[in-house]
């Protein structure tokens, strides 16, 4: 059998790759290609060209009264919120028959919004990104110039924040991936073949976020960082006494990235987002289906590894200006921003990309050159040589 | 009250989206939520007083109960009297 043709979107993420190996001079940005990236995943687990179902399979394309929305359902407890997302206590949260039905007398905003405020992930194939792909608040102080190898703190998990750590760390940075000790990365175990090529060479932490003292032994290590990757919402950083904007004023050179599902204006601060469905709430699957008239998802959760490359690129670029500065990135807005670049570069190529992405449905991704796996740290295997080494600074 | 209410304290800012319900009276800072605001606020009790944060879910001992803070206040949160607790974030997926 035939594999697929291209993943759509790949030559942007090559964009992209492109610019980051003139910015850092960097062999191993250069060697990469937005289609390995965007392929890994699903080329790792043998992933088929998806439909209405995802392709990892956590997410699904339903008919509304007017439209369709891409709901998630990966987490365990997101099916225990369906009685509220429909009022109705009988609704019986593993029944996907009924899951449909249900959905196909709501409208397709009204469902939505009510979703996303009970902390579903969930989008409107319809819809506009509510904000641009990265927020930029510039209020840092410069950087005190340092001969030293830029320290990179991942705060992230899953795929977007770790990918963007990682390609920094190719582009010559030192990187500490920090867990939760009770809340770990959960693709560790999840995915751990994406997991060691997302998180190869990285230094482990291990904190218990619960306990105010390893609470401020992170922030003491985030106050040596020159670039922090996470991916938490805003309010969740707060409660721990983390205070983004205040250490970006106080940390010279401090820059800060966020990524989020749909950007931290207003309500949106609030939604959840994974690539799937952020893939759908940046317009993707509306052009699917303007270029081949069928409902489906292009790409394996495009959102992320789109999002990961182009926060990376952004970080270098602060850094390169030298003054410290928050950038907030958000899923759906590079899922926008993508599209509207390769329609600019050519749109008769990229409605022809989807045609025939859509006609492949059903058939194995596209071979990818697969990227070696180097070594893969322990859980808080680096814990004394990064919390000691603070404590006495 | 079913899954997917909005509740209104009537002590504070507090409102909360009904998860889950059973019988008993779904209280915020002593005093009982409604659907509405009422003119004149009730004083807030100092036993309820903790606050409720954006975003957390707040559970009873035996699950019964669950709701979603999703605009935070003054007054904690109570079935019939009894304090609720909050739960514990969501786990993330396996992979999204």
């Amino acid at each position: 059998m035939t594999t697929a043709p291209a993943i759509p979107l790949s030559g942007s993420a090559d964009a992209q790759l492109a610019a980051m190996a003139t910015l850092t001079g960097s062999q191993e940005i250069a060697a990469l290609s937005g289609a390995t990236l965007l392929g890994e995943r699903a080329a790792l687990n043998d992933f088929v060209v998806p439909g209405r179902v995802s392709a990892g399979g956590g997410c699904r394309l339903l008919d509304t009264r007017d439209g369709h929305v891409a709901l998630s359902l990966a987490r365990p407890e997101d099916r225990a919120l369906l009685p509220a997302l429909f009022g109705d206590a009988t609704t019986s949260p593993n029944d996907d028959e009924e899951l449909a039905l249900r959905l196909s007398r709501e409208y397709a905003a009204e469902i939505v919004k009510r979703g996303r405020e009970l902390g579903l992930a969930i989008a409107n194939l319809d819809e506009q990104p509510v904000g641009p792909a990265c927020r930029m608040s510039d209020d840092g102080p410069a950087a005190t110039p340092s001969p030293r190898q830029p320290l990179v703190i991942d705060l992230s998990a899953l795929w977007a924040g770790p990918l963007a750590a990682h390609l920094l760390g190719l582009a010559g940075a030192e990187v500490v991936k920090i867990e939760s000790s009770n809340r770990q990365d959960t693709m560790r175990q999840g995915d751990p073949a994406l997991f060691a090529r997302l998180n190869q060479h990285k230094a482990n932490v291990a904190i218990d976020l619960r306990e105010q003292d390893q609470r401020d032994a992170l922030i003491a290590l985030i106050r040596r960082a020159d670039i922090v990757i996470e991916a938490a919402r805003p309010r969740a950083l707060l409660q721990l006494g983390i205070d983004a904007n205040q250490l970006v004023r106080e940390v010279p050179g401090l820059v800060w990235v966020t990524i989020t599902g749909h950007g931290i204006a207003g309500d949106a601060v609030n939604w959840t987002g994974f690539g799937d469905d952020c893939s759908v709430a940046g317009g993707l699957s509306a052009a699917l289906l303007a270029a081949s008239g069928t409902v489906g998802f292009a790409g394996d959760a495009c959102a992320d590894p789109l999002t990961g490359i182009y926060a990376a690129r952004r970080a270098l670029e602060q850094r390169k200006r030298g003054t410290g500065a928050r950038l907030v990135v958000s899923m759906s807005g590079v899922v926008a921003q993508a599209l509207a670049a390769e329609r600019e570069r050519d749109e008769v190529a990229l409605a022809k990309s989807l045609q025939n992405w859509a006609d492949a449905r059903g058939r194995p991704f596209p071979e990818v050159e697969l990227r070696p796996a180097g070594r893969v740290a322990e859980l808080g295997q680096d814990n004394a040589t990064w919390l000691e080494a603070c404590w006495s600074c | 009250m079913k899954p997917g209410s909005k509740l209104k304290s009537a002590v504070c800012d507090t409102e909360v989206m009904v998860i889950r319900c059973g019988e008993g009276t779904i209280e915020c800072g002593g005093a009982p939520m409604g659907d509405a605001k009422p003119e004149t606020p009730d004083t807030l009790s100092p036993d309820h007083s903790g606050g409720t944060l954006m975003g957390k879910r707040y559970v009873d001992a035996n699950g019964t109960f669950e709701l979603l803070c999703v605009k935070p206040g003054k007054g904690s949160l109570a079935v019939s009297g009894v304090a609720l607790s909050i739960k514990d974030a969501k786990p993330l997926p396996a992979s999204d």
